[in-house]
Order: structure tokens, then sequence, then C-alpha cells
């Protein structure tokens, strides 16, 4: 039986200002003469979304800003209701939305734990119990008496943070709150929300635009856009669509885009790649020779140009950038347009969809002459299924492995790389080799 | 349109449709003719099966009781959080409280030894301080309930409880602050040499009165204030005007005089006597003075106008508020 069960839910909101009393009851008198009064047009955040989570399941939910992300995640912890259709929840939910909204600045931190573990439904012995805990996660040990006006704004969601997860319930939604505090802090919150998860078999709803995070976290993804859900499965195949068509919409918005670093001296005019068949293209095969090819046109003579096409994840992961160096130093570049070809044999980047990015610098003391974060996309796609079981991760390392077996008369366990084990496995020569 | 892409597989779970979910209190409102979706929706369906059972709006009070005794830890919680955070740092602290009754039943007797109303055998300070003690404690927690759901949009957008803890919320805090009051009541009492006698142990009944009269207003009033701040500003003023309207300054007794013996609107007398009693503050003040000072019972005659009207009104301003709820996140 699924735990949370969502139902043609369709939530719409208003568009335009409230009107005030004055108006409401002019409009209410003209309604009993049956004069027609001005309708605001709706807006739907949710479009009859239909999906229900099982018991444990961990599920994320991307798109980008204004999918109904967080309008899903408020009907489903009661904070407001749908417009049409039902939602039916079953089990206790602990909502992790604003992180520390309910914190107020006067009280000290040990009030604000009383009052916001209140808030969230916990019972003030249950609190008295987990005091302690709360504090050592928030690190606040030495503020915990300060009233938390004085704390900085790290401490205090460190704190909001460290009090919510304390709570017990069978469903955790989490809205975008794994981005608090410094590095380390996140990485705490992280492994805290992977032990909810691993360990304690809650069932999770969570809403990140770290993409990276929900593959990761997740075993099944909602994408939603426009108030419905696009695609609805296993997490890696979900993120990678979800990159695709975001790709898109960054692409889109490059053509518009003037904010790349240039001298003008020079004018990006295509950037495209080119298959080892040097067809164009936008979809690679895994492991094919891929040429990268940039064409521009110099306005003035350019001393020593050095170039750079790098390549990144489309959340600007820098994955490699190949440089000519000092391959033309010396040299002049003329004025004119010149196409320049960086060709990549045995492409390892594992299937998805990456960006490219370009820069030039020139002249005496190799000042950037152009510069652009985002000069086109391409998607590597596999061709066997060996390549799709290895989502996780980037590119692909040449790994040997040998498997050295055991005897079964000494019982030992397989793999286990005792020097007798793999003096008595090469004497029978069962190497193994995967 | 849902644009599915053929590599991903949906989940069989999400059309399985039809749960048993009536075990688990829930309220589904039927689709009425004028839906003009084709297929049978539920509309404004809420099914949610917490730990709590759904409030239906004709259920039982004993059920919302209930349902609110749940709570009754956040309650605390979020009064002693107003308390704290009104005085927290002011040196006077909670004596602040006293400041209000203790200055207008100064400015109310300077006022009387002007105009001169006879006030029997207690001193007219007494009896002013229990009027007041009685009006600021509904006055402050209904202005109190009225703004509360408004200055906690923050929480309100956050998480769920039922949205009338906080009106509750306003009038647990000033139970507090009427205890501090009825302490100086008491010094003020040993210093004229009056001693209370067994009838007051009808307060704590005229407490709850006071209470449930006070949400009539602050329920439906806090509703309205989130979609219309209108209620919010005119407030103070209906309330300044309700106490001229009740026996706050003046006694009931003088009242019943002018009207009941004296007839002194002529033939609107009678009636102009009934909408004074209709007020509820006009019986529970009337009684505080009767049950504290004067060793009496509370007058029912006088009273039962107001009970009634509380009685007729607090369920209905109950159910709009709790009608009104689930907009409140969106709009507040």
């Amino acid at each position: 039986m699924p735990v949370i069960d969502v139902n043609h839910v369709t939530k719409e909101f208003r568009l335009g200002q409230l009107t005030d009393l004055k108006q409401t009851l002019l409009h209410g008198l003209d309604r009993l003469r049956g004069i027609p009064v001005p309708v605001r047009s709706p807006f739907k955040a949710l479009d009859d979304v239909n999906f229900s989570v099982k018991e444990g399941e961990v599920l994320g939910i991307i798109g980008s800003n204004g999918a109904g992300k967080s309008t899903l995640l408020k009907i489903l912890a009661r904070i407001t209701t749908p417009t049409s259709g039902s939602v039916s929840v079953r089990s206790a939910v602990a909502p992790l939305i604003e992180v520390g909204a309910g914190l107020i600045g006067d009280l000290s931190g040990r009030e604000n734990i009383y009052l916001n573990g209140a808030i969230l439904g916990m019972h003030q012995a249950q609190i008295r119990k987990k005091f302690d805990d709360i504090v050592a996660f928030a690190e606040l040990e030495e503020f915990i008496d300060t009233p938390i006006k004085r704390y900085s704004s790290g401490m205090t969601v460190r704190l909001g943070f460290s009090i919510a997860t304390c709570v017990d319930a069978g469903i955790l939604i989490v809205d975008e709150v794994l981005a608090v505090g410094d590095l380390a802090f996140q990485r705490k919150c992280f492994d805290r929300m992977e032990d909810m998860i691993k360990r304690q078999g809650k069932t999770v709803l969570l809403v990140s635009h770290n993409v990276r995070q929900v593959q990761r976290l997740c075993s099944r993804v909602l994408l939603l856009a426009h108030g419905n859900i696009v695609a609805d499965g296993p997490a890696p195949a979900v993120c990678n669509l979800f990159y695709e068509r975001s790709d898109e919409k960054i692409k889109t918005n490059l053509r518009q885009r003037t904010d790349n670093v240039s001298s003008g001296e020079i004018e990006l005019l295509d950037a495209y790649l080119l298959d080892d068949t040097g067809e164009v293209t936008d979809r690679l095969i895994y492991q094919a020779d891929v040429t990268v090819a940039i064409v521009f046109e110099a306005y003035a003579e350019m001393t020593s140009p050095t170039f750079a096409v790098g390549l990144q994840t489309t959340d600007f992961v820098y994955l490699s950038t190949p440089l000519t160096g000092d391959l033309y130093k010396g040299r002049t570049l003329k004025p004119g347009i010149h196409t320049l070809n960086c060709r990549i044999s045995r492409l390892p980047l594992l299937p998805g969809v990456y960006s490219l990015n370009f820069r030039m610098n020139g002249g005496e003391f190799q000042r950037v002459v152009f510069h652009s974060e985002n000069v086109g996309h391409f998607q590597v796609k596999s061709l066997n299924s060996r390549s799709d079981s290895m989502l996780e991760g980037l590119f692909e390392l040449d790994a040997a492995w040998q498997l050295d077996v055991g005897t079964s008369e000494t019982n030992r366990s397989v793999g286990s790389s005792t020097k007798s084990a793999v003096e008595q496995t090469e004497g029978t020569a069962r190497d193994c080799r995967i | 349109m849902r644009l599915l892409t053929p590599l991903i597989g949906r989940s069989e779970a999400t059309h399985a449709g039809s749960v048993e979910m009536v075990d688990l209190g829930v309220i589904r409102r039927a689709v009425g003719a004028e839906d003009d979706n084709k297929d049978a929706r539920v509309r404004h369906g809420r099914c949610f099966a917490s730990r709590r059972s759904t409030i239906n709006g004709r259920a039982a009070m004993v059920q919302v009781v209930k349902d609110l005794y749940q709570y009754r830890e956040l309650i605390a919680v979020l009064a002693w959080k107003q308390i704290i955070v009104r005085y927290k740092q002011s040196y006077l602290g909670l004596a602040w409280a006293i400041l209000k009754p203790v200055t207008l039943m100064l400015v109310f007797t300077l006022l009387n030894s002007l105009i001169g109303i006879t006030s029997g055998d207690i001193p007219y300070p007494v009896i002013s301080y229990t009027a007041l003690l009685a009006w600021i404690f509904f006055q402050e927690s209904t202005s109190d309930g009225v703004v509360s759901v408004v200055s906690n949009a923050q929480l309100i957008r956050k998480i769920y409880f039922p949205r009338e803890i906080f009106p509750l919320t306003g009038v647990v805090t000033k139970l507090v602050e009427f205890a501090i009051n009825a302490l100086i009541l008491a010094g003020l009492m040993a210093f004229f040499g009056l001693a209370p006698s067994a009838s007051i142990i009808w307060v704590p009944l005229l407490l709850i009165y006071i209470i449930l009269a006070s949400l009539t207003i602050a329920l439906a009033g806090a509703a309205l204030n989130v979609f219309y701040r209108d209620v919010g500003a005119a407030l103070p003023i209906i309330l300044q005007l309700m106490m001229y309207a009740s026996p706050v300054i003046y006694p009931m007794s003088l009242v019943k005089q002018k009207l009941l013996v004296e007839q002194a609107a002529g033939p609107w007398s009678d009636v102009l006597y009934r909408l004074y009693t209709i007020n509820p503050l006009a019986g529970i003040i009337d009684a505080f003075q009767r049950t504290i000072l004067y060793g009496q019972h509370p007058d029912l005659e006088l009273m039962w106008p107001g009970i009634l009207v509380t009685a007729v009104l607090l369920p209905i301003s109950y159910a709009a508020f709790k009608h009104a709820e689930r907009h409140f996140a969106d709009i507040a």
C-alpha cells in the first residue's frame, strides 16, 4: 500500500492583485444584479498530477524554476490544499521547508529548540531527550544560551536543520535545504540524510536544484515542468533527461547572451562538433573520436594566440581543458575568418550531456581576448549496455581487473588476497580476469 | 499534455486508484452538479490520515476540543514564546501587563469623582478594576486573536497544524496577564478591607465564557483579516466602542435603573435594554462584580441573550475560519 497517494491534483493560483474590500463588495453587488465582473485569470501551478510513493522510497523531484515542485511539497505537507484532486498521506510528515523560518530572534538557541521542536510536532519530553544531539549536530554548544539574533546566518540555519531532522516522522519532505552552512556542514547534512534514508528506512521526498545530489540520494525521480509530470522513473535516466532539457534552455539563452568576455578583437561565428566521418553532429557515440571546430573572425592582428577548449558538465563541473599552450608562440594571427579544430580521440566521457567552453588569449601578456562559458553542447550516447551500466560517474578509466579465487579447502572468502591464496590459485592457473 | 519519453518507465503504483480510506477519518466532498469536469473528480478533496483525525465542519464540539487537547503542548509553548518575546528586553517585564488596567482604573476614578456615579458600599476603584479585569482580558485576547494568523504568516507557510491554534494561543497568553491582574485586584480588595465570598467559584466558568465570546470574534476576524487587512485596522475602534457599550465605566445597576425603572427612552426602553444585554460583556462584567465583590450569583436573566448569541455565532465563526483556513498559506 503506497504511503503517499496523489490523485489528479491541480493547484491554481489567481494572477494579479487581491481586490480590496470595497472592490469585493462592489463586485458582489454586481454579481447579484447579474452584471459580469472581471475574473482574474488562473495560473496552474500543478496540472492534474498523479503519482504514489511506497514506504521507504526515496523520491527526488526536479524541474526548472516554477515547475511546481515546492507547491507539490506544500500540498503533501498540508500547508496548502489542492484546488481539485485528492492527496492521502498515511504517516506523520516532517517538513523541512524553509528551515529556520520559525526561529525567533529574541529567544536563545535553547529556547528556540523547545519552541521549534513543538512547532514541528515533537513533545517536550522528546525534545529534552534529543536536546544534546541537536546542539551537538548544530555545533552550537558555546552559543546555546545566546539570543539567535546574534547568530550568524550559517549558525541559524544549522540550528534549524538540526531541529528539523530530529523529528520522528515516517515521511521527510525536504525542500532545497541541503545547501545550508559551510561545506563541512553540508557534508554532515548530506550524511544525516543518507543515514535517514539507508538505515532508518524513511520515506523521503527531496526537492533540489542540485541534480547530482538528487541522483545520488534518490532511487526514483519525478521531473516536473509547468505543473506536469514529464518523466517518472529511475534517477539516472530522468536526471539525464533533465540535463538535456535544461541544456536546450541554456542554448536558447545563449543566443541572446551578451556576457561573453570579449575584447572586440575577435567575434565567435560558429562552434560545432564533427564525428569521425566528418559530419556535423551534437550526438556522439561513446568513445568515438570527435573534432571540436570553432569558427571566428579576427578583426586585428594578434601575436602568440593561445586557445583553450574546455569540457564541462551542464552543472559546471570542469572536466578537462585542452590548451594550445606554446603551439602558436611567436606567430601572428592575421585578420580574417579562421577555423580552429581540436581533435579528441576516443572521448572517454560516459553517456550524458556536456557542454563546451572556449577561451582565447593573445598578445605579449596573454590577455583574455575572448571567453565564453558555453559555446555549445553535445550528448554522448551509448551503443551497448555496458556503458549504460556505468552511469555513475563522468568518464571511464582504463581499468584492468584481477580476481584471485581462494581454494575451497581453506574455506576462505572469494577475493581474499592473502599470499597463500594467491600462490594456490597461481598453481592451478585459475586467474580470473573480468 | 504529458510527454513521456520511452526510455523511462512509469511506476505501476501510480494508477492504483481505489484505496481503503474509510477507517482513516477521511472527508471527501462530492462533486457538485456545477462541476464542469466530465470525470467524477473529487473537488476540494482532502483525505489525510495523520495521527489526528480530520475535522469535519459538522463534527461535534467535543471532537474539536479533543483535537485541540492533542495540541495543548504546542499552545503552551507558543503562549510562553509570546510572553517571553514581549517582555524579554524590558526592565519591568510582566509588570507592564498591569499598567493598562491600573491606569484606566485611575482615570475612571478621577472621572467618577467629577460625575459621581453611586457605587454603593463598594469603593468605585474596586468596582471599576473588577470590570476592567474582565474587559481587558476580553479585549486583548480578541485583538490578539484577530491579527494572530497574519502575524504568524511565516509559520503558516512552513508547517501545518490546525490554524485555530493561533487565536487560541492569544487567549492563553492573555490568561497569564489576567492572572497577574487578578492578583492586583486581590491586593486592592485587601486594601479596602473586602473579602471574597464562596460565590467566587463562578469565576472560572465566567472565564470560559469570556474566552468563547472572544473566540467568536477572533476566529472570523482572523480569517477575514487574512483577506482584508481592513479588519485588523478597524478592530481597535470597534472594541473601543464596545467598551462604552459595556458596563465598564458605569455599573450595570445604573443601566437597569435608567431603562427598566425610569424608562428613560420612553416606549423603547425595554427593547434598548434587551439590545444592551445581547453584548455578552454586559452580563460577564456584571457577573464578575456580583460574584467577586457582592457574594451573589450571576444574574442569568441578564446573561441569557449574550449566551444565546455566543452559542449561535461561535460555531458559525469557527466554520468560517476552517473554511478559509486552506487559503491561509497562499494569501497570508
